[in-house]
């Protein structure tokens, strides 16, 4: 495992911005204090000695961007929607397509009243201090990108977000790095995706920011379906007052992929909804590390995740619920359920509640189980297979998630990805 | 049609169908009836492919083939099919889509096109009115939160919409209102051809008054120790089965 930091500190001598250098100067002053929390927060998912074996995670990239291509085809897939492409961590202007309302621009773009709009946000709401993998993310990005969604902004179309890695080009290890502005009264949808265009091993890192002014609403949707990746994602959400939060996190493959989600709800009338499922074979590893903080009072939060393991696959969750002692009137739900199809599949699932406020109402619990045996032959005596029988159970286990997805479009692209997935899963 | 010679089943070590026999042709309706525990579920599961059972010895022939050595979906595509005691709740797949699905896997088997929205539609709607059941219900997850009586009469519509060569009734009619025992005793006659035949588990022989079995046979300790015709259901009802145990 990783001791000496120092090289990465060429990455801070090269920051032109004197501000984001003693961000970035602060953030790896405090690397070794990261460190010490990471063998009891990475205690199932070993991703620190993995990909230090495998990759130079420190290594200083140059940031001369060069010229890549996407197939043509792969981004007709997504003719006529919304996008923000990035190609290994540097946002592709022209590839995208934005619309009216939402602002996206890199941080060397932007004019002075965005970049002290910028300062004001970037780094305060993030996990660095508490994880390396973001730590490592803040000092070495190559770019990061300001997405400002206007006031009152309500269009009904989502915005994808498109994250290409080409590893082929002798990069294998790419930091995405940015900060979502969600102002007032404005209602959005973003969906997320990570995709490798080669099937070189690699790894990714991405701490996303999201701040949102009261009365905003935002729908933020995160597909993981990558056999070769090592990733690292963070998404840090800060709300405030009356603000509404919808996270989603759709895993169904991955080397190792350790999510974290921290919620923020900082002021009253809050509401934060984070649903997570997760359908894993062969040797796929995924980790959920999710914090919700109530912090005032009169908020909601609402957890599910469900997860269903086949094969030698591996899964983590861990909910952490803290209620301040502010946080009076607070409703906070969690819940993890999960289905295990074989023998060597595994779970580790933990709830974890700090409650300071005594006016609460808290709840959690976890379930692992297997497949209904008698639901299986009920189908099978109408002539379903047993293999058929076994996905639509799947389905039927995963649709209690995606049901949530309020977005339609996505809704129908999230369930015919699940039902392709669970096709492939027997036991 | 179906052939069942010296079954011998057990499930745990516990024997529970010991050395039974059964024959029945097409065009028939034999009825089973029996104590408590004897053994009738068993055996209705055993013909429709459950796997929890050991079969110890004998042979089950159906339709000229070794019936034990099919697993139950491929038992549901030769015509079999259970209308179960207890049917199971299975939330978060509609009924439609669950009966859809069944009725083009079996007819994928017999290589027809599967039937299209519109066609399942309009057959699922003329079944819907003989069994006497409404849309709302088949929106909603299988049996999911279904009463007694309409968890039943969701059986005898999946029988309705399947179409089956064989199909057992294992007390169908226990739970059911008059009114709907005459349903089901409607669909079954309305099911019954030359070419199909209809084994009913029942305790009580007053659904027989409507669906007339050419055979009854009474079922203890895992054997079939009597058969009769129609008169021995009556005869059961008076006398109980001490009668015949001694
Ligand atoms: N999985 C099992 N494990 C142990 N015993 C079982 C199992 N399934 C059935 N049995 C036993 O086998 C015997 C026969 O059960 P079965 O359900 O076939 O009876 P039945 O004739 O249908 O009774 P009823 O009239 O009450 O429906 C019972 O004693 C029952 O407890
Ligand atoms: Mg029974």
């Amino acid at each position: 495992m990783i001791k000496d930091f120092t090289s990465i500190k060429k990455n801070i001598s090269k920051e032109t911005n004197s501000i984001l250098k003693t961000k970035k100067t602060k953030v790896f002053d405090s690397l070794d204090d990261v460190l010490k929390t990471y063998k009891e927060e990475y205690k199932y998912s070993p991703l620190l000695r993995k990909v230090s074996k495998k990759f130079d995670i420190l290594r200083v990239d140059s940031f001369k961007e060069k010229k890549k291509n996407i197939d043509k085809k792969i981004l007709n897939q997504y003719k006529n929607q919304y996008s923000i492409i990035t190609i290994n961590g540097l946002f592709q202007k022209n590839e995208s397509k934005i619309p009216n309302g939402i602002s996206v621009n890199t941080f060397d773009k932007l004019n002075n009243t965005d970049k002290k709009f910028f300062h004001k946000f970037f780094n305060n709401q993030d996990d660095s201090k508490s994880d390396i993998f973001t730590s490592i993310n803040t000092i070495n990005y190559k770019e990061s990108l300001l997405i400002k969604i206007d006031k009152n902004y309500s269009k009904k179309d989502h915005v994808n977000i498109l994250n290409f890695i080409i590893s082929n080009s002798g990069e294998s290890i790419n930091h995405i790095r940015k900060l979502i502005v969600s102002n007032q009264n404005s209602k959005s949808v973003f969906i997320e995706e990570f995709i490798s265009l080669d099937s070189i091993e690699n790894f990714s890192t991405s701490v996303t920011e999201i701040i949102q002014e009261e009365n905003s609403e935002i729908e933020y949707l995160n597909i993981q379906n990558d056999k070769n990746n090592f990733h690292f994602n963070s998404i840090n959400i800060s709300q405030k007052q009356n603000s509404i939060s919808n996270c989603f996190t759709f895993s169904y493959s991955g080397a190792l992929v350790r999510n974290n989600l921290n919620v923020k709800l900082k002021e009253k009338n809050c509401y934060s909804n984070m649903y997570g499922f997760y359908a894993l074979r062969e040797k796929s590893h995924v980790d959920n590390h999710t914090t919700v903080d109530h912090i005032d009072e009169n908020s909601i939060s609402n957890e599910h995740y469900k997860g269903i393991m086949d094969n030698n696959s591996n899964g983590v969750f861990n909910g952490k619920i803290f209620v301040r002692r502010k946080a009076q009137k607070t409703n906070a739900f969690q819940s993890n359920n999960n289905i295990l199809l074989s023998d060597e599949a595994k779970i580790n699932t933990k709830p974890q509640l700090e409650i300071w406020a005594d006016d609460v109402k808290c709840s959690h619990g976890c379930t692992v189980g297997q497949l209904d045996k008698e639901a299986i032959f009920y189908l099978q005596s109408r002539g379903i297979s047993k293999e058929k029988a076994i996905s639509m159970l799947l389905g039927a286990f995963s649709e209690e998630i995606i049901e949530k997805i309020e977005n339609q479009f996505i809704k129908e692209k999230i369930k015919k990805i699940t039902y392709k997935k669970l096709e492939y899963f027997t036991s | 049609m179906l052939e069942i010679k010296n079954l011998h089943v057990s499930v745990n070590n516990n024997k529970i169908l010991k050395g039974l026999n059964l024959s029945v042709n097409k065009g028939e309706i034999h009825a089973i009836m029996g104590p408590n525990g004897s053994g009738k579920s068993t055996l209705a599961s055993i013909i429709a492919g459950r796997k929890e059972y050991e079969v110890n010895q004998g042979s089950i022939i159906y339709s000229n083939k070794k019936l034990l050595e099919l697993s139950a979906d491929e038992r549901a595509k030769q015509g079999i099919f259970l209308a179960f005691q207890y049917p199971i709740e299975i939330p978060g797949i509609s009924t439609t889509n669950f009966i859809k699905t069944a009725v083009n896997k079996i007819r994928e088997s017999k290589g027809k096109k599967p039937l299209d929205a519109v066609s399942f539609l309009k057959v699922m709607k003329e079944k819907m009115k003989i069994v006497k059941i409404n849309q709302t219900l088949l929106s909603r997850s299988i049996n999911e939160g279904f009463s007694g009586g309409e968890k039943k009469r969701n059986e005898i519509f999946q029988m309705a919409m399947l179409n089956p060569k064989l199909a057992i009734l294992d007390e169908t009619d226990s739970g059911l209102d008059i009114d709907a025992l005459k349903i089901v005793a409607k669909g079954v006659n309305k099911l019954k051809s030359k070419n199909n035949a209809t084994i009913i588990i029942t305790h009580y022989q007053r659904l027989l008054n409507y669906i007339i079995p050419d055979y009854v046979h009474v079922l203890i300790d895992g054997k079939i120790v009597k058969s009769g015709d129609k008169n021995l259901a009556q005869e059961l009802e008076k006398k109980g089965y001490d009668w015949i145990r001694a």
